[in-house]
């Protein structure tokens, strides 16, 4: 195990070096470069740009070098002093603007989670012991719909009610007097008033899929021997389902873990726009259509080091959870 | 449709005022301070407590003793939150829009003159090189320390024309290739001085970009410079910057970049000032009033009326839609303004308590064609440089027609040219060719030898090519030059002309320009309300604007020494814009820019479809004197020179 867990971790360092270069290479690679960018998006204002300040902006953030240089710069940067660089745009340190957004990004993700298997995981097995009941169909066309409708589109559509029929305040974490207060227990309150929306909304399409995954394991499980051979042994319904075939089932939700990590920084960043959530994923999506190469390349960077974090975690997990599954 | 008209109207302008301050610098020397002094007489209730506590000083001691007196529609009474909206990225400039743009000088609402602001007065010399501005005496920085000639020489002299921080100095300050130079006379005169005539600096000045001599604060700022610092470079260091500049620019910013917005310690002359900061995290901007605000209305109350100003930070248009019309905004027209929005925003007006401002369009053009004639292919040159070729293209066009379906009736055919009813409205520029007449289109085409056709109808050029181009555009900024490309797409199809809407990422647009790599390229046509300041489709003067010939535009940045040297008539042009920039008689310059139109006309370079429409705004109900016009312009920062200082909630 121990052997297992050192030789992944080593492998990662190639795949690291690899990735760091492609996603370097990636963001580099449309046309024009920040300062294009920064230039074409003031014109969209009507705006213009001093024509010296842009050739000047260009030799200040060495974007007039070649892409290598650049590269190395980077790289070093963040190997050396572990420093990922200034954000172009914001001209502030790009760890302190990631940082900044993580924690409610994590809140977020662990709620909608927990929301989800909470949600998920009941009514699968539910829906797959009363297989073809009235009940079993109601789950099933819900769990469709959920799986059809796309969350931004729910988002907007909740928000426009919610908005325009009860007047009420939609869209970020907070109300307004507490944005920016210290936090306090209010602020608390606070937010669990509006956490609901975002995690409802993206817990839903997440829960559809869910459900249909547990529905169809316990389905392959339920006909088995062994849990014949467990009724007759007389053990309780509930009992029997929880002890054998739900948790064979539940290898899935594992694997999940795998890429739940790096959905922390890039999960559900259409539904965090619409909803102006103060979470990484909107300040990811910026960096990427301005162009900011260090943040964006940092967070690239980060969601590669999480997928690989993540798939290690599950696999652990999954040797831990099934003894069928072997790691050497 | 005649707006400037309207505008003036509005206003009670006539044409002779209108032709009076076109030049602000008209008369040599001005004194446009108001008649009457104005003794500040009341503030705040918030600010009055402060000084009657004695945690502020008494309101005399705040503001200049010759404050700017600013003649209110209405005079409004103290308080409020002023709700706005930004969008997350690079949206700096919605802020500087509102509160940044307190320069020496600026604009009346007329767009045509430029009246004093931070300088209670000015002279210039007799042919345009020497400006000299008196200050307002005890004029106070927003920190209460006060804002002297020593201020504007240190942002001009150690700031702008630093090398190490400004690489090249920004070009407002620049005329002829040298920098200007700004030298103290007393505590209150600051006098700038050119090697060259620059009639156009205080139009200049007024503008957004022109702000350099009030940007910079000596005595904070200079802790970030090391003429002043000697130990700056551990100050950069401990910050975890590279250098001085970059921990300059971080604390005290510069005109558009978004770190003007994030330090709540830097002081300035705004209206308001940062509480909470524009930053990468934020969700939303909080400014405060000022307490040192050196403008009064005519009562005597001291500026700004509104407490406070709150910018809700939206990552998504749409959700801003959705504060507009629940009433969650006070004013605001960014993100909002495009033609489709127009009738949503206009059904839940009851809905919204909300009414609609006109915001009259600055640019001359909606959809202005560049056809590049610097093409690469010489085939493709010939064919788009020709006049005639053109002309033809120009008169294929069925503008009534994209005018109803795409602009719904609110524009007219147009080509380039000031908008009409401004003093240099030019007949011929704006309007020749714009008659649909596919029938002497196709003569002229036959004549030119493209008159062999293809199997689907279309014409081939003497090599045997089709007579074949692409248009680029953007579809995410401009979404009517889109439709009214497909709309003229099957006008030329039926001339026998085929070209392709070449719909591309906004990145992709500006590199394939650069480069003069596009056939052909549709962008908004300035010019139409602020003909010196954005000649770009008069002559090839913008080298990201001007597209028909990019490299023309390079040869006359670099004064002749990049790019293509251009045909005789361009250089003609070049010559007489430099004249007119140097020209401060109104009249006189009129006159120069009239030769000049004349020769664009005649060389009838771009091709247009209408006159660009107005914009608009929404602003509450409850929100009081607010212009019910005014223009939508970079160079006149709207709403900026409509004064929000003194727009105030009943």
């Amino acid at each position: 195990m121990l052997r297992f867990i050192l030789s992944r971790l080593l492998w990662m360092v190639p795949a690291l070096i690899v990735v760091s270069f492609m996603s370097f290479v990636l963001i580099q690679l449309p046309p024009g470069d920040y300062v294009t960018t920064y230039i074409a998006t003031l014109a969209a204002s009507n705006e213009i740009v001093d024509q010296n300040t842009a050739a000047d902006l260009r030799s200040r953030f060495g974007l007039d070098q070649p892409m290598i240089v650049q590269y190395f710069k980077w790289i070093t940067g963040i190997l050396f002093r572990g420093d990922f660089g200034l954000s172009f745009e914001w001209q502030q340190p790009v760890s302190e603007l990631i940082w900044e957004r993580m924690a409610l990004t994590l809140l977020l993700t662990f709620s909608t989670l927990i929301a989800t298997w909470g949600i998920a995981l009941p009514i699968g097995v539910f829906s797959a012991v009363k297989k073809y009941s009235i009940a079993d169909y109601i789950v099933t066309f819900f769990s469709f719909l959920g799986l059809a409708i796309p969350s931004f589109l729910l988002a907007l559509v909740l928000m426009y009610i919610a908005a325009v029929q009860f007047g009420q305040e939609v869209g970020g974490l907070f109300s307004e007097p507490y944005v920016n207060a210290p936090w306090s227990f209010g602020k608390v309150v606070d937010l669990l008033h509006h956490l609901w929306i975002p995690v409802i909304i993206l817990a839903v399409s997440g829960t559809a899929s869910l459900i249909r995954v547990m529905r169809a394991n316990m389905l392959d499980e339920l006909g088995k021997p062994y849990v014949t051979t467990a009724r007759a042994k007389g053990l309780s319904e509930f009992h029997l389902l929880v002890k054998y075939p739900v948790r064979i089932a539940l290898n899935p939700f594992i694997s999940t873990i795998a890429w739940l990590l790096p959905n922390l920084v890039s999960g559900s960043i259409i539904v965090a726009i619409v909803l102006s959530l103060p979470t990484a994923g909107p300040l990811l999506l910026q960096s990427l259509m301005s162009q900011d190469m260090y943040l964006a390349g940092a967070f690239v960077l980060l969601i590669c080091a999480l997928t690989l974090v993540g798939a290690l975690i599950s696999d652990i997990l999954l040797a831990l959870a099934d003894p069928r599954i072997r790691l050497e | 449709m005649d707006n400037f008209e309207d505008l003036k109207r509005a206003r009670g302008l006539d044409r002779r005022d209108v032709l009076k301050g076109m030049a602000g610098a008209a008369a040599v020397s001005m004194f446009a301070g108001p008649a009457l002094a104005q003794a500040a007489k009341a503030e705040a209730p918030d600010l009055a407590k402060l000084a009657a506590d004695g945690k502020l000083p008494k309101l005399a001691d705040r503001i200049p003793a010759n404050p700017l007196v600013i003649n209110v529609e209405k005079v409004g009474k103290y308080g409020g939150a002023l709700r706005r909206g930004l969008r997350g990225s690079a949206d700096h400039n919605g802020i500087l829009r509102l509160v940044g743009n307190q320069g020496l000088v600026r604009w009346n609402l007329a767009f045509t003159e430029v009246l004093p602001n931070v300088a209670e007065k000015w002279e210039v010399n007799a042919n345009s090189t020497e400006f000299t501005f008196t200050l307002r005496k005890g004029m106070k920085w927003s920190d209460g320390k006060p804002f002297t000639a020593d201020d504007v020489v240190f942002s001009i002299e150690d700031c702008a024309k630093n090398s190490e921080l400004y690489k090249s100095v920004p070009s407002t300050l620049v005329i002829g290739g040298r920098p200007g130079t700004a030298s103290k006379v007393d505590d209150n005169t600051v006098k700038f001085t050119f090697a060259s005539p620059y009639a156009l600096f205080l139009e200049i000045m007024a503008t957004p970009l022109g702000q350099h001599p009030t940007l910079f604060c000596r005595h904070y700022a200079s802790q970030f410079h090391p003429k002043y610092n000697p130990n700056v470079g551990d100050l950069a260091k401990a910050a975890n910057l590279s250098g001085w500049p970059d921990l300059f620019r971080a604390r005290n910013g510069d005109i558009e970049i978004p770190s003007r917005w994030s330090n709540p310690e830097k002081p300035t002359l705004d209206p308001w000032v940062i509480k909470e900061p524009y930053t990468g995290g934020a969700t939303r901007v909080v400014m405060e009033r000022n307490p040192y605000f050196w403008q009064v209305d005519q009562a005597g109350n001291q500026l700004p009326y509104i407490d406070r100003l709150t910018f809700n930070i939206s990552q998504d248009v749409e959700s801003l839609m959705l504060d507009a019309i629940s009433g969650r905004l006070d004013i605001q027209e960014r993100h909002i303004d495009t033609l489709q929005n127009k009738p949503t925003l206009s059904q839940n007006m009851q809905k919204g308590g909300y009414r609609l401002v006109e915001l009259i369009a600055s640019s001359s053009q909606q959809v202005q064609i560049y056809l590049n004639m610097t093409h690469k292919d010489p085939k493709m040159r010939e064919m788009l440089g020709n006049k005639e070729f053109r002309q033809a293209l120009s008169m294929g066009i069925n503008r009534k027609e994209i005018i109803e379906i795409v602009y719904l009736g609110q524009s007219q055919p147009w080509q380039t040219g000031p908008r009409p009813g401004h003093p240099w409205e030019h007949k011929q520029l704006s309007t020749q060719f714009t008659d649909h007449d596919p029938k002497k289109a196709n003569e002229i085409l036959d004549r030119l030898g493209y008159n062999k056709k293809d199997g689907q109808g279309f014409r081939l050029r003497p090599d045997g090519q089709k007579v074949f181009f692409a248009i680029d555009v953007i579809p995410t900024l401009y979404p009517d030059a889109v439709d009214t490309l497909e709309l003229v797409k099957r006008h030329w199809a039926e001339i026998g002309v085929d070209i392709k809407v070449n719909t591309i990422e906004r990145a992709l647009y500006y590199t394939r320009g650069d480069n003069n790599d596009h056939d052909a390229a549709v962008w908004p046509g300035p010019g139409g309300l602020d003909p010196m300041l954005d000649p770009r489709d008069y002559f090839a003067q913008h080298p990201q604007g001007s597209r028909y010939a990019i490299p023309w535009t390079q040869w006359y940045v670099s004064n002749g020494k990049d790019g293509q040297e251009p045909p005789e008539s361009q250089k003609q042009r070049m010559k007489l814009f430099n004249e007119a920039l140097a020209t401060s008689d109104l009249k006189k310059r009129g006159e120069i820019m009239k030769q000049l139109m004349d020769l664009t006309a005649e060389a009838f370079e771009t091709v247009g479809i209408c006159l660009a429409v107005n914009a608009f705004g929404i602003v509450r109900n409850n929100l009081n004197n607010v212009p019910q016009k005014y223009p939508n312009a970079w160079s006149w920062p709207n709403p900026g020179p409509a004064l929000p200082q003194q727009f105030f909630f009943s």
